[in-house]
């Protein structure tokens, strides 16, 4: 079964009230639902609420549940609205500035930008900015999708079209650099 | 490669590592808790890699801590439905909708509850239960407070906010306190949680400092002798001023922590502003709660316990008195695990299950219908 038929079955059973089968889909689906989350708002602690809260409000409203077959779409849109209307007005207002101006495409943070904005400790954000900044681009790029995009050392191999063994010693040496600068 | 050789790079950069970071996958956790547990000489090693980690993820969190979040604030929602449902049987259908219109307003307080006590505390206080004394000051009994040899003493102040004094501390209340004022003097240390009044500040003062807010929910660590003196905020805002240096002001804001080194007596400090710093507040590597609080965080597991039994034990955790106006509440039964910060907030979140009611005297809480 691929995770997208898993997925279909526990809503499903969810739908039949299921409780094991809400955390199998839990399981399937958090830490795609927290990334999404953080491109939307680096904001680690409100991703990661409003993810429980989703789930929680699947299971109070579990037998009024329609069949859905793309299911981490529609959890997707859930969570996207949800956290829309928690963010503050601020952040509401600045996001309609950009869609008026076109920029709708360019919505997404970028990967350095989060990982920055959610830690709280201002010298903490500048050593990082600092380490980032000494990286090559290609070493952000696996760092990114290893650490960040949750990939194995194969899936980053993979995706970047070089040998595992080639993908371990950048990823070893940016770690490297990262940690010294982040001392 | 040996395990034992490891570098903190190692740690990082081993797949089966990250998998335990994460929590994803079971075999990599019962490896790595073994191990850690096997080798504690490495746990610095180890920490700095998985901080590391979390740092390059953007604190994307562990799927066990946050799945058990979820399981815990499930079996809640179902308890208090269960408690809902067994109300007024005879009304329930012609009053469905009421009900569940109902049902849906508390179990949006039980998830806002939650996410409080995810965040590490719990922040909301229905105001109905407020004592109401605006107006007129109380006189009060300007003797200081001790907390002696007990881990942890709370008490309730007149104006209805709740100190939980850590051991070794004294508060001692101005003369006329829950006047135009309420102020208050600490040595030690003490967790605030101050009742929110817009036109009377709650100003906090200690050897070095003068801590002023308005309604929130802070820590302040000022005992004599210590190196520094720190002021921890997790809700709301306040103003820290240096004695003797009102001008140096700093606005504190939630999860931030203010630092200032205490000066040796008689020693004046040429520029006392080079000797404050703010900074962000501690996360426990392991829980992700703030360091800060540790010593006054309760993390109740209930088991099919009597309020009684629950009380008793809360009792001796803050070190105030609980006592029963009722004796059927005394019988009410709970299952559930929580955490809180302070006594009221662990009272407040038993009753989302079992609705009972309570009030503040100053040296006890009694529990009613």
């Amino acid at each position: 079964m691929t995770e997208q038929e898993q997925n279909i079955h526990y809503w499903q059973q969810l739908r039949e009230g299921n409780k094991q089968a809400l955390f199998e889909l839990y399981n399937n689906t958090y830490f795609h639902l927290v990334r999404f989350g953080l491109k939307i708002t680096a904001n680690d602690e409100l991703v990661k609420d409003c993810v429980t809260q989703l789930f929680l409000q699947l299971w109070d409203k579990h037998n009024r549940l329609n069949e859905v077959t793309q299911v981490r779409a529609y959890l997707f849109t859930s969570l996207r609205r949800m956290l829309i209307d928690k963010l503050d007005y601020h952040l509401k207002t600045d996001a309609a500035i950009s869609r008026l101006s076109g920029k709708e495409e360019s919505e997404e943070l970028p990967y350095e930008e989060i990982i920055i904005q959610v830690q709280h400790d201002d010298e903490l954000k500048q050593k990082l900015y600092k380490a980032m900044e000494l990286l090559t681009p290609k070493q952000k790029e696996l760092i990114r999708l290893m650490f960040f995009e949750g990939l194995n050392y194969e899936q980053v191999a993979a995706r970047t079209s070089q040998s595992i063994k080639t993908a371990y010693n950048t990823i070893y040496n940016a770690i490297k650099v990262l940690r010294n600068t982040l001392r | 490669m040996d395990i034992n050789q490891y570098s903190v790079e190692d740690f990082i950069c081993d797949e089966s590592f990250q998998q335990y970071c994460l929590g994803t996958d079971p075999a990599a956790i019962a490896f790595w808790e073994n191990w850690t547990s096997n080798n504690p000489h490495r746990s610095g090693t180890v920490q700095e890699a998985a901080r590391i980690i979390s740092v390059l993820n953007a604190n994307q969190g562990n799927l066990q801590v946050q799945i058990n979040h979820l399981k815990d604030s499930i079996d809640r929602f179902d308890l208090l439905k269960k408690a809902l449902q067994h109300e007024g049987p005879k009304t329930v259908r012609e009053r469905a909708p009421v009900v569940r219109s109902r049902l849906r307003y508390i179990s949006g307080i039980a998830a806002s509850l939650l996410l409080l006590a995810l965040a590490g505390y719990f922040l909301f206080r229905p105001s109905g239960k407020k004592p109401a004394q605006t107006g007129k000051p109380v006189v009060v009994n300007t003797t200081p407070i001790r907390s002696g040899n007990e881990p942890r003493k709370t008490v309730v102040l007149p104006d209805g906010s709740v100190v939980t004094l850590r051991s070794n501390s004294t508060i001692t209340l101005a003369n006329d306190f829950n006047g135009a004022t309420r102020e208050l003097t600490l040595s030690g240390e003490a967790f605030f949680d101050v009742t929110h009044r817009e036109t009377q500040p709650f100003i906090v003062h200690t050897d070095r400092l003068n801590i002023e807010v308005l309604g929130t929910i802070f820590n302040v660590s000022a005992y004599p002798g210590d190196a520094h003196t720190e002021t921890s905020l997790f809700r709301g805002k306040v103003a820290v001023s240096v004695k003797d240096h009102p001008e140096q002001k700093v606005i504190l804001t939630p999860n931030r922590k203010l630092i200032i080194a205490n000066t040796m007596p008689g020693v004046k400090p040429a520029n006392p502003g080079n000797n404050l710093q703010v900074v962000s507040m501690l996360p426990d590597p392991v829980n992700h709660k703030a360091k800060e609080i540790a010593w006054v965080r309760n993390r109740l597991k209930i088991e099919d316990e009597s309020l009684g039994t629950i009380a008793g034990k809360l009792q001796q955790w803050y070190g105030i008195k609980l006592e029963f106006a009722d004796e059927e509440v005394k019988t009410y039964r709970y299952s559930g695990t929580f955490e809180s910060e302070s006594v009221i907030k662990a009272l407040e979140a038993l009753q989302l299950s079992y609705p009972f009611n309570f009030h503040v005297e100053k040296e006890k809480i009694v529990i009613g219908k």
